[in-house]
């Protein structure tokens, strides 16, 4: 994303810490979104990719640091001040009801009032345009979310994620259940979704799906970040050196590597 | 985001009736009209319908209130008992005999009391985290123990009182248009609840807490609220219907509500509910309402039959009705409550209806749903227990033991009565009669220990007790067996109670709590049909000899031991102490030391795990059911032997008794934990605190009625202690946070 300097980050995040008891999860981490950005966060297990994205969308408290959402600096307490902010996290389960149909889950927990009861029309009509605009199809808005296939959840739940107009959507692996159809599928999601000026943080273990549609790859290893590249001047082999064998001392940012 | 037509969105579906409600509506009919061709005289006038909508109405006004329970994914239990209690209240406020209060201050007493059960009940399981089951069948014990303490087991009427209030009075009696009121303010709750359930924001929060409660929780609902306020209109409904019980009755027996559980929780799951949660509309809780007192009156009222009576040496045809006897209408409701339950996850969710149409007309079946990653079965072990490393001595690692609690308050209890009656607690024949006490709920728990162990749960260890007991009691007294026979039979009767058990939940996956609750019915009703309701009693001695003591038995034989120690000790030491012992010994060794035991306790702590690891759980607690099964008959074929009699109510609460005495002694109701020195322990712990109420101190003594709440109160204080002191180790952190200010490690999800 070569405009991308001139722009302003739409998430930046300084100097985060994190321990668990112990165990010290992130370690001055740093980390910039920038609009209709994608951003692959790749890393070993317990490289602390999740904990950053739950510190970012308040499920954690941090330690230490500083998050600054469009330049204000925010303080995240629970999921829902995050969503209030233009952040989504999208969660690998646990994020759907099956036993409620599609237009009932999208709009799961504020389903729009006429009087009363809720209003039907008005949720099935939302519900379906929402589907529309991301081009993902379910035959109706009427079925049950346990009917559908396992990447069609995914595309409920992201269009979930998207009826909240947010601003950045956080995906924790979200390839990881998803046969290759589906997740060729998802993919073309969000490009979709990119167009519309959102940015994604996309959280995976397959490089392959990062470097489909990322535009920069970020990497964590012990809770540090060891590097960043954009995936135009990189490739995997690249990457995975960095996740193996990267340290802080020799991290380079995207712009320094691309200089390089 | 621009609205878009909705034209191509079709029809919305209906939210407040479906095929499975005018389905309903047919089965009614047909059934109907089966009751008036059986028997015109009682089902064919218009009084008869009148009298079917009247009686719905009270249940149908509970099971409104319940279909909001069941939808969330909970169970309540003790809206029976709540019925019984607000009744019971209601009748000691307002009797003249009694408090005299009005019967505006009554009825807001009433309502007030059954909140505050909807409350507790709702604090219980979400706040406390008590599995709903345990939690409400406790509350439903302590209730009916609340009610026949209030009552004294004593009808109260106040029907003189009552004609000073005719508009309160008026609301349970016949109104001008003819119909009784109570069908008017049972349709005004039927629509209110159904209108809420299918189209408010708290009906969507029901369906969404009750679908994925963590989904819901994510997406902002809260879903503690939504499960209280569930339990509360569950509770609120049972008052109303208390009330109008009340008000149409002028009086109230100890027996108001009784199992009155089963037959709601029937009338919802029929209504085409899932007891998996989620899924339940309240019009069809209502239709299943009608269909369950139907059956209930269909199998009261009887057939009526041409007897055939031969009068000096004529032959006279009179017209006599078959009926059942008591506790056939109980097996019944008890096996449609099995049946239906199977119902929604069998037919329903698999479309079966819609695949064999399918399939008759050549066309592809519908698609299936994916039912592949949910889990059916009950709750697992949550939390890991930290563990607490006192010391190293003999005492720090005794203290760490999960069972170290029920020795420690075993041996207290005990020393509390040497010091309460020092005169007669140590005495041989007090220690020992305490002993023979303790046999019976021993023998329950050794059993037991495997179901909780194995990460099930037992509710109906009393009922196969009493199965078994009347049995052999039949085999000997009516068909006059032999003693083997009539063991024989009553072994046979008791693994096929555990059999249908182990079928249901392990067979059909369902939850074990439901399958044992349908048992615990289905087991107490045959054995009082088995007896028609009667205490039998007189067979030969032969048989009883399995119920007396060493020296009695040695006598039988003619034989007699010299006098000295060995015969003081025979003289006092009973049989079954030592069947119980031999039992425990070799139950407690094969869960302790062999791979069985260890695949118990794997399959308890985590099934998927057990499953991937290649041990097969369902014949693991396949096994589990039968033992727990088989140990209830034993001590059931005991009790009669020891009582040489068998009485209908033979091993009420024993349920209660013996999950209580498991979990004390170091069980888990989330199962993978519980060892047979710990359940012995707890149940002395039961025995002792029982003996010791009974204990008269000073001239007082506990009145019986009282005891069973204590004991309840006890069951539940022990499934929270288990829970968030062994499980959450709520201890363990508070003396990290006060020694360190820190919370103990919380692990993040990598």
């Amino acid at each position: 994303m070569p405009d991308a300097l001139q722009r302003e980050p739409i998430v930046e995040m300084r100097g985060i810490e994190k321990a668990f008891g112990a165990v010290q999860a992130l370690r001055n981490v740093d980390m910039v979104l920038y609009p209709g950005e994608i951003l692959g966060l790749v890393g070993d297990n317990s490289a602390g990719k999740s904990t950053l994205m739950k510190i970012l969308s308040g499920a954690y408290q941090r330690d230490a640091g500083e998050i600054y959402v469009a330049g204000k600096p925010v303080h995240f307490k629970s999921p829902h001040e995050s969503r209030d902010a233009g952040i989504e996290m999208i969660y690998q389960d646990f994020a759907l009801c099956g036993n409620m149909d599609v237009g009932q889950n999208i709009f799961l927990g504020r389903w729009p009032l006429k009087g009363l009861f809720v209003n039907r029309r008005k949720m099935y009509a939302e519900a379906d345009s929402v589907l529309k605009r991301l081009k993902v199809d379910v035959n109706s808005v009427y079925q049950k979310v346990e009917s559908l296939s396992g990447g069609r959840q995914q595309s409920v739940a992201i269009a979930r994620a998207i009826s909240f107009q947010p601003r950045v959507v956080i995906l924790d692996e979200p390839t990881a259940n998803l046969s290759v159809m589906a997740t060729e599928r998802l993919l073309e999601t969000m490009l979709e979704l990119k167009k519309q000026g959102v940015a994604q943080i996309i959280i995976s273990h397959r490089l392959v799906d990062i470097f489909a549609v990322g535009d920069r790859v970020m990497v964590l290893k012990r809770g540090e970040n060891v590097g960043d590249r954009y995936t135009s001047n990189t490739d995997e082999r690249e990457v995975l050196e960095i996740i193996v064998s990267g340290t802080r001392e020799h991290a380079l940012s995207a712009d320094e590597a691309r200089k390089s | 985001m621009a609205p878009t037509t909705t034209t191509s969105l079709g029809r919305a579906p209906s939210q407040l009736v479906g095929g499975w409600e005018v389905g309903l509506l047919a089965f009614l009919a047909v059934l109907y009209l089966g009751g008036v061709l059986v028997n015109p005289t009682f089902f064919g006038s218009a009084e008869a319908f009148h009298a079917l909508l009247r009686d719905t109405a009270r249940v149908g006004i509970i099971a409104v209130g319940m279909t909001f329970v069941i939808v969330n994914k909970d169970l309540d239990l003790s809206v029976g008992s709540t019925y019984g209690l607000v009744a019971v209240v209601f009748a000691r406020l307002f009797a003249p005999s009694f408090l005299d209060f009005g019967v505006i201050t009554s009825v807001i007493l009433c309502v007030l009391l059954g909140a505050a059960i909807g409350l507790v009940n709702g604090l219980l399981v979400t706040v406390l985290k008590a599995p709903a089951f345990i939690a409400t069948l406790t509350v439903l014990f302590i209730g009916r123990g609340l009610v026949l303490a209030l009552t004294q087991g004593q009808a109260i009427y106040y029907s003189d009182k009552a004609k000073e209030h005719p508009f309160f009075f008026h609301l349970g009696e016949t109104n001008v248009l003819g119909f009784n009121n109570q069908i008017l303010i049972f349709a005004a709750i039927a629509i209110g609840g159904a209108l809420v359930l299918a189209k408010t924001r708290w009906g969507y929060e029901t369906f969404a807490t009750g679908g994925n409660e963590q989904a819901a929780g994510y997406a902002g609902i809260p879903t503690h609220w939504v499960r209280i306020r569930a339990y509360l209109i569950s509770s609120l409904c049972a008052t109303i219907a208390a009330l109008l019980s009340a008000a149409q009755d002028k009086g109230v027996t100890p027996l108001y509500g009784v199992s009155w559980e089963l037959t709601v929780i029937a009338s919802v799951v029929i209504g085409g509910a899932s007891i998996l949660g989620g899924r339940g509309r309240v019009i069809g809780s209502c239709l299943g309402a009608a269909v369950v007192v139907l059956i209930d009156k269909v199998l009261r009222e009887g057939w009526p039959i041409t007897r055939t009576v031969v009068i000096e040496g004529e032959q006279i045809s009179v017209s006599a009705k078959y009926t059942l006897p008591a506790g056939a209408v109980l097996v019944f409701l008890g096996l449609l409550l099995v049946v239906a339950v199977l119902v929604e996850p069998y037919l329903v969710r698999r479309q079966v209806a819609a695949r064999f149409w399918a399939w008759l007309r050549g066309r592809p079946p519908p698609p299936a749903y994916e039912i592949g990653g949910v889990a059916l079965e009950g709750v697992q072990t949550r939390g890991a227990v930290t563990e607490i490393s006192l010391s190293a001595t003999w005492l720090g690692k005794f203290l760490a033991r999960r069972d170290a609690l029920a020795i420690i308050l075993a041996a207290l209890l005990w020393l509390t009565g040497l010091a309460l009656r020092p005169d007669y607690w140590w005495n041989l024949s007090n220690t020992f009669a305490i002993l023979l006490n303790y046999t019976e709920l021993a023998l329950i728990t050794v059993g037991l220990t495997y179901v909780i162990a194995a990460g099930d749960i037992d509710l109906s260890v009393g009922a196969v007790l009493a199965l078994a007991g009347s049995t052999a009691a039949y085999f000997l007294k009516v068909l006059g067996a032999d003693p083997v026979t009539a063991i024989a039979m009553g072994l046979l009767a008791g693994m096929a109670a555990g059999l249908v058990n182990a079928a249901v939940t392990v067979g059909f996956k369902l939850p074990a709590f439901i399958a044992t609750l349908g048992m615990f019915y289905i087991a107490r009703g045959l054995a009082a049909w088995l007896v028609a309701g009667q205490q039998l009693t007189g067979w030969p001695e032969g048989y009883n000899l399995l119920g007396r003591k060493v020296n009695d038995i040695l006598l039988h034989f003619h034989i007699s031991l010299p006098e000295g120690i060995l015969r003081s000790v025979a003289e006092v030491v009973s049989v079954q102490t030592i069947w119980m012992l031999l039992v425990a010994l070799l139950a407690g060794i094969v869960l302790a030391y062999t791979p069985f035991g260890q695949k118990v306790y794997a399959t308890g702590g985590n099934i998927r795990a057990a499953a991937y690891a290649g041990i097969n759980t369902n014949r693991v607690r396949f096994m589990a059911f039968m033992l727990s099964a088989l140990c209830a008959t034993m001590a059931g074929l005991i009790n009669i032997a020891y009582f040489r009699s068998f009485n209908p109510v033979a091993g009420q609460f024993r349920e209660l008794d013996a999950i209580a005495a498991v979990i004390i002694g170091g069980g888990s109701i989330f199962g993978g934990y519980g060892t047979i020195i710990g359940a012995l322990a707890g149940a002395a712990v039961i025995t002792l605190i029982r003996a010791l109420l009974q204990i008269n101190v000073q001239g007082f003594a506990m009145p019986q009625h009282w005891i069973n709440v204590f004991i309840g109160g006890i069951l539940i204080a022990a499934v929270l202690i288990d829970i968030w002191v062994r499980q959450a180790n709520i201890l363990g952190r508070l003396r990290a946070r006060l020694a360190r200010r820190k919370p103990v490690v919380e692990l993040p999800h990598a």
